[in-house]
């Protein structure tokens, strides 16, 4: 193919979508709606992810010492905390600092209850790496001589992970059905495109048209399927986004700390809906009018 | 630019289109294929153009071994020959200037060249002054100008007509063979596949006939034109092949 037929090409394309506007727009009104619902797939995921990890990071659990455990001890028992895999991070927390947090409730008590008539003991706040190995991580911990309890948030561990396996199980399955949807709608509509033009395919074979020249038109139209369809799903996700997460952020205030600000993922939005519109487009395009010229487009209509 | 030896085809249905024809045709001849309805010319055309590929024998069209010939060379093998077809096959969306602009568009011209080779073509045709028309628009005769602009703008070595005057009056129908053989004088290998053996004796050339899928005549014979003599033997036996090859057509 020549560098100067490229314009020629495009036009063809392009003419092909208006030429079957009827179907051009069923395609694009498919396409939009199967990729709204894998983007939204993709937005729910990737927020409930966010709220995991934003969870995770309040979520240390405390390591509470032997009352009676000396400052030096203590020290040695949190080297011993840090080497566990599953630790991330692992702070002193003295019972000094501990009790400090509850000065504004303890009120005219908190003076009394300074130096030794403090009840409360040594800490140590423990942030763990992996929140499904949660359980394995603790029960560590516990055996660790001088350890009086710990903290127990396994239950949000729990439910969280699971959550997230959920999300990026249905995510995975809704991506791939869709996926494959939306594929077989546009190379439909790609070879309904062929079949009204084949006698015009007969034509460009009889006087030495090459595959890849006959392809191109076809591939092109079904790629600007694509890119509108996904220019249309991402205006519509983005606008629908902010309300969504207001809404829901009213239900359950954490969401509205930990949800993904629009202003920090619209351009992926953006780029990966067209991006994928794209992708899709050229794939079913080529798949369509591959099948069709291996078939019967190398025929010379009449003969 | 045809050599064809000892090629037989047979379909995947057992019907044996072609037995064991061997052809010659060199640059610059004026051809007639005839022959009745079934005898096999539409598959001698369509293993021109690779269209079938001969279950034996050895084909050879203008340079290219269609024996051995790859997929992606056939359409360069296409694009050296035009192609007339008896139906014009032209695009009723496209006005005549586009229908024959196509077939350049078509392996990619730049269309710079588009514009000055059709309007060359369409003088050649005598077509000025309708280029902006649709083929509804157009006669018969007219319509199958445009599809032999659409084949010769191309600049192919050879032309391949396959019943070029079947669909329109007699009248025009001399004036399309009389454009082609005009094409012929200018160096143009011309086959044209016709039952319309007036027109071959008018024209005169080199006729061969095919019957029951095999090459049963091949010989020239002069234009009564030119000559302007009475039926030559060779004519008479033209004539009588095609009250025979009638004859046929009306007992299928």
């Amino acid at each position: 193919m020549k560098f100067n037929s490229s314009g020629y090409l495009v036009k063809e394309g392009l003419k092909n979508i208006w030429n079957n506007r009827m179907m051009s727009l069923a395609s694009v009104i498919v396409l939009v709606s199967c990729l709204i619902i894998t983007g939204a797939a993709i937005l729910v995921s990737v927020n409930v992810n966010s709220l995991i990890s934003n969870i995770g990071e309040d979520n240390q659990i405390k390591v509470f010492l032997d009352y009676e455990m000396s400052d030096i001890d203590a020290i040695k028992l949190g080297a011993v905390i840090k080497k566990i895999d599953n630790v991330e991070e692992c702070v002193y927390y003295p019972k000094d600092e501990a009790i400090k947090e509850y000065k504004e409730r303890l009120d005219n008590l908190y003076e009394s209850l300074q130096g030794e008539k403090n009840p409360l003991g040594n800490a140590y706040k423990v942030r763990l790496k992996d929140l499904s190995d949660y359980k394995n991580t603790i029960e560590e911990i516990e055996a660790i001589e001088g350890v009086s309890s710990v903290s127990d948030r396994g239950e949000i561990a729990r439910t969280l992970t699971k959550l997230n396996y959920f999300v990026s199980i249905v995510g995975f399955w809704v991506v791939l059905i869709l996926g494959v949807v939306t594929l077989f709608i546009i190379s439909n509509t790609i070879k309904m495109t062929m079949y009204s033009r084949r006698f015009e395919i007969s034509i460009m074979k009889s006087v030495g048209a090459t595959n890849t020249f006959i392809r191109i038109p076809f591939i092109i139209e079904a790629m600007a399927i694509g890119l509108i369809s996904g220019a249309i799903a991402s205006t519509v996700l983005i606008t629908a986004y902010n309300p969504i997460k207001d809404t829901a952020g009213q239900v359950i205030a954490l969401i509205s700390t930990s949800a993904i600000p629009l202003s920090s993922i619209w351009v992926n939005i953006v780029s990966g809906f067209c991006g994928a519109g794209i992708l899709i487009g050229a794939l079913g395009g080529y798949i369509s009018i591959t099948k069709y010229l291996r078939k019967e487009g190398g025929d010379i209509i009449g003969w | 630019m045809i050599h064809m030896k000892n090629v037989s085809k047979i379909y995947s249905n057992g019907t044996e289109a072609l037995k064991n024809v061997s052809i010659d045709i060199e640059p610059g001849e004026f051809v007639f294929i005839v022959g009745a309805s079934g005898a096999g010319k539409s598959t001698f055309l369509k293993l021109l153009i690779h269209e079938e590929t001969a279950t034996f024998g050895k084909i050879k069209v203008n340079g290219y071994n269609l024996t051995k010939i790859k997929k992606h060379d056939v359409p360069y093998l296409r694009r050296t020959m035009g192609i007339v077809f008896q139906d014009f096959r032209l695009i009723e969306k496209m006005n005549v200037y586009d229908n024959i602009a196509f077939a350049m568009r078509a392996i990619g011209a730049p269309e710079k060249l588009v514009k000055k080779r059709v309007k060359y073509v369409i003088a050649v045709v005598g077509l000025q002054g309708k280029e902006k028309r649709r083929p509804s628009e157009l006669s018969g005769g007219e319509q199958q100008r445009v599809s032999l602009a659409r084949a010769l703008v191309n600049n192919p070595e050879m032309i391949i007509a396959d019943e070029p005057t079947g669909n329109i009056d007699p009248e025009m129908s001399f004036e399309i063979m009389q454009r082609l053989a005009d094409i012929n004088k200018n160096g143009t290998t011309v086959i044209i596949v016709t039952h319309e053996l007036d027109l071959v004796r008018s024209f005169g050339g080199r006729v061969i006939k095919i019957e029951g899928g095999a090459v049963t005549e091949d010989k020239v014979i002069p234009s009564s034109i030119e000559t302007n003599t009475d039926k030559t033997d060779s004519v008479n036996d033209l004539e009588n092949e095609e009250k025979s090859g009638n004859d046929e057509e009306v007992s299928e």
